[in-house]
């Protein structure tokens, strides 16, 4: 609140002091860099008008972000060299005037090297700001002013210098050489750590900074020139040169202004742009939609929206997908928090980490979609996670099935064919003893054998044809048609191979419904077909059939755990029709 | 004729030694494993072979592994595998690795000494044997319209051929003189559209192919 009202006294409170200070200069312009030119005025207002508006604009916006209110000191820094005008008349302008003559440019110095996050990123940045200011504030600033008396050393017209300690022109001489040779050392490594800047930064990142950064350098770098023209004496005066100097240096400053307002317009029209497809989100549901909010909002196409799974394990996409925790190379992510609690992360390319203000807009203004779909990702995630339960469980029960079918066939089946030797053993002996009886006795024994034997194969491919592994559906449904004693025909079945739980269900689809038709009970007719994405088996069935419900519960249960569906028409006279369409991408 | 016998069921080594000993042939050997057989042949010298193709450790395919180490290492002596499985593949990938003297036989035949022992002389005549039940099932699953333009006696002829009989077998089981046979083969070949190779091995594996082709695909 304090923060505000502050922030709205400063417009007019700028204001008035450019204008004050442009009377100034005019009342009295020999001492004075903008004189009564038109074009000294524009000099004198325009930068103080640009840095301040964009200043305040960006402090509003940005609250916590330091770059705001420096942009709106540099804006009054610029004033100050105007006020060591000799005839300006206040000796506590004069006084401020003398300490902050180079702090404009210490200020954007600082803009500089922070814009636009606010941080100074490494030691060489803050090393350069720290030599910027005391450079400016103490170096030419304090130091040279404690030792000046502007009355003492002839200007009568000057106003006191509220800083003086104890005149001495040649110390403050001394000191005002040593402070401009310090000046164009400093400015000029400000220069260079600008330039590194811009040069280790990406092209995106230097897309958006760089008109900023490029006038914020030329600025600097006119003041080093300005500091280089002055080398020889101890301080800067209003020459033709340095007005010059001065008037370019303003126009840099405009520029830098102009950039950061019309950085802060973008935002904003970013803000609205988002807004704005959020809204149209919200009439017509998109998945994906969120996400692709956002990515045009931050330009960063490769953009991933990452929500938290409701138990905390793991983030999915908005399809209810697992999302790998992993982030590659590049790219950062950025929590999204509702309530302090964590709902979403966004994978951004790791240049945005520069601006994080930005992130926080494009967030902010699709949190609405973001919100919406989360919820959507954790419904999909957990119907995913029950799709897959039933799909592991039809094919534990497979596997269980297979396994039975393998211990008969191994197991029971061989211990008879043994038998069946063993019986036809005793056979020859009961020959060779003339053995009428016996021999009888075997061979009813052996028909039994090997009636036992042909049921156990029944039984075990009833379980769990080998074919269908082996061979797929095709052959798997033409060897049922043979076993069985009723005509059944295979009409059309594809001869390619899918997966074992697809094949499994299309195989069992078919058989459940024909499994026990007897040789006068009706006949029946399957087909298979693939159409697109789809497996499609059809069965009809003529001729009475039991438990029907009971099977195609069963049916419905193996082909809706791959996502498939079932369809089933009765007609009269017992006769059946299904159809069971099974994904089989 | 001497036979060895390996199967790791004790009851049907006994019982299957039994059987031919009865029938005639000389056991030489009785082996519970694929190793043992392949190890200690050599020692006990034998015609043929008579192999379960499951035995430990995998129990899966260790007797045609067997079956390639016999051949390989004594090519006198024929191998005649016993299987339960009724699908093709096993008696395909038998024969394309052993085009003679080999053959594929269903296990529940064993009982049936009549056809296992004219299996086991096939195979030691260098000729080689598929079970008739694998063949019978092939033709019934077959689709193929050029099949339905077989005369049934063409039919029967391509059935025996599959088996893996020669020309003189199947003269013997028709009942017909070896010119008619060799005038049905042909035209068999023929509209099958199948070479006619000199060597009566490629035949069956042709017919083989043919015949699993067809069964598999409209």
């Amino acid at each position: 609140m304090g923060m505000r009202l502050t922030r709205l006294a400063l417009w007019p409170v700028t204001a008035a002091a450019a204008a004050a200070t442009l009377a100034m200069a005019r009342a009295h312009p020999d001492g004075s860099f903008a004189g009564r030119s038109v074009v000294g005025a524009a000099a004198e207002l325009a930068p103080v008008l640009t840095l301040g508006a964009a200043g305040l604009l960006f402090w509003g916006s940005r609250p916590r972000n330091p770059i705001g209110p420096l942009l709106v000191a540099a804006a009054l820094a610029w004033l100050l060299p105007e006020w060591t005008n000799a005839e300006a008349g206040s000796a506590l302008l004069f006084t401020l005037g003398l300490i902050g003559s180079f702090a404009c440019v210490a200020l954007v110095v600082h803009v500089a090297l922070a814009y636009p996050g606010g941080h100074l990123r490494s030691v060489f940045d803050k090393g350069a700001v720290a030599l910027a200011y005391s450079g400016a504030f103490v170096v030419i600033g304090l130091v040279p002013a404690l030792v000046f008396d502007p009355r003492g050393e002839g200007c009568t017209v000057c106003p006191r210098n509220l800083a003086l300690v104890h005149g001495d022109a040649a110390l403050n001489e001394d000191l005002g050489r040593l402070g401009i040779r310090v000046a164009i050392g400093w400015t000029l490594i400000a220069v260079l750590a600008i330039a590194l800047r811009a040069l280790r930064g990406s092209r995106p990142a230097l897309r958006s900074n760089g008109p900023v950064l490029a006038a914020a350098a030329a600025c600097i770098g006119l003041a080093n020139a300005q500091a280089w023209h002055s080398a020889g004496r101890a301080f800067i005066v209003n020459d033709a040169a340095d007005v010059r100097l001065w008037r370019w240096q303003a126009a840099a400053l405009a520029v830098l202004g102009a950039s950061v307002a019309w950085r802060l317009f973008r935002a904003r029209r970013m803000r609205r742009s988002v807004a704005q497809l959020v809204i149209e989100l919200g009439h017509a549901p998109r998945a994906g939609g969120a996400r692709d909010t956002l990515a045009v909002a931050l330009g960063d196409p490769d953009l991933q929206l990452a929500y938290r799974r409701a138990n905390g394990d793991g983030y999915v996409d908005v399809d209810g997908r697992p999302v790998p925790s992993a982030i590659a190379a590049g790219r950062a992510a950025t929590p999204l928090l509702r309530d302090g609690r964590e709902i979403a992360i966004v994978i951004h390319s790791d240049e945005l980490l520069s601006d994080p203000g930005q992130i926080e807009d494009a967030t902010t203004a699709a949190r609405l979609a973001v919100e919406n779909e989360q919820l959507q990702a954790e419904v999909r995630a957990q119907t995913n996670e029950i799709r897959a339960s039933r799909a592991r469980i039809v094919e534990t029960a497979d596997a269980e099935r297979k396994r039975l079918e393998r211990d008969l066939h191994d197991g029971a089946q061989q211990r008879l064919v043994a038998l069946t030797l063993g019986l036809r053993l005793l056979r020859g002996e009961a020959e060779r003893s003339g053995d009428a009886q016996a021999i009888d006795l075997l061979d009813e024994a052996d028909r039994e054998l090997r009636l036992a034997l042909a049921e156990l194969r029944e039984v075990a491919h009833g379980i769990y044809p080998a074919v269908l592994g082996e061979d797929g559906v095709a052959a798997a449904l033409e060897t049922l048609a043979e076993r069985l004693p009723a005509t059944v025909r295979v009409g059309r079945a594809p001869d390619e191979r899918f997966a074992a739980p697809v094949e499994a269900a299309a195989y069992f689809a078919a058989a459940e419904i024909v499994r026990d038709l007897g040789e006068h009970d009706g006949s029946a007719q399957i087909d298979v077909v693939r159409s697109d994405e789809e497996l499609v088996v059809e069965v009809e069935r003529i001729g009475a059939i039991e438990d029907a419900d009971e099977r195609l519960v069963e049916i419905a249960d193996r082909v809706g755990a791959l996502d498939g569906e079932i369809d089933v028409e009765a007609g009269p006279n017992g006769r059946i029709r299904m159809r069971a369409r099974i994904p089989c991408a | 004729m001497r036979v060895v016998i390996a199967d790791d069921a004790m009851l049907m080594r006994e019982g299957l030694a039994r059987l031919l000993g009865d029938a005639g042939f000389e056991v030489t050997g009785k082996f519970a494993d694929g190793d043992e057989l392949v190890r200690r042949l050599g020692a006990v010298g034998a015609d043929v072979a008579l192999v379960d193709i499951r035995m430990p450790p995998t129990h899966t395919d260790e007797g045609l592994i067997a079956a390639d180490r016999i051949r390989a290492a004594h090519p006198e002596v024929g191998v005649l595998v016993l299987s339960q499985y009724l699908e093709s593949r096993y008696a395909v990938r038998l024969l394309e690795s052993h085009p003679d003297g080999v053959g594929y036989l269903l296990k529940e035949r064993v009982s049936d000494i009549a056809v296992l022992a004219d299996a086991l002389r096939r195979v030691h005549e260098g000729e080689c044997v598929v079970d008739p039940t694998i063949v019978s099932r092939l033709v019934k699953r077959s689709h193929d319209s050029t099949l339905a333009n077989l005369t049934e006696r063409e039919r029967e002829v391509l059935a025996l051929m599959a088996e893996g009989r020669s020309n003189r077998g199947i003269c013997e089981t028709l009942f017909l003189s070896p010119k008619t046979v060799e005038a049905h083969v042909g035209r068999v070949l023929q509209k099958l559209d199948l070479p006619e190779a000199g060597e009566y091995h490629r035949r069956v594996l042709a017919v083989l192919a043919y015949l699993r082709e067809t069964a598999a695909h409209d």
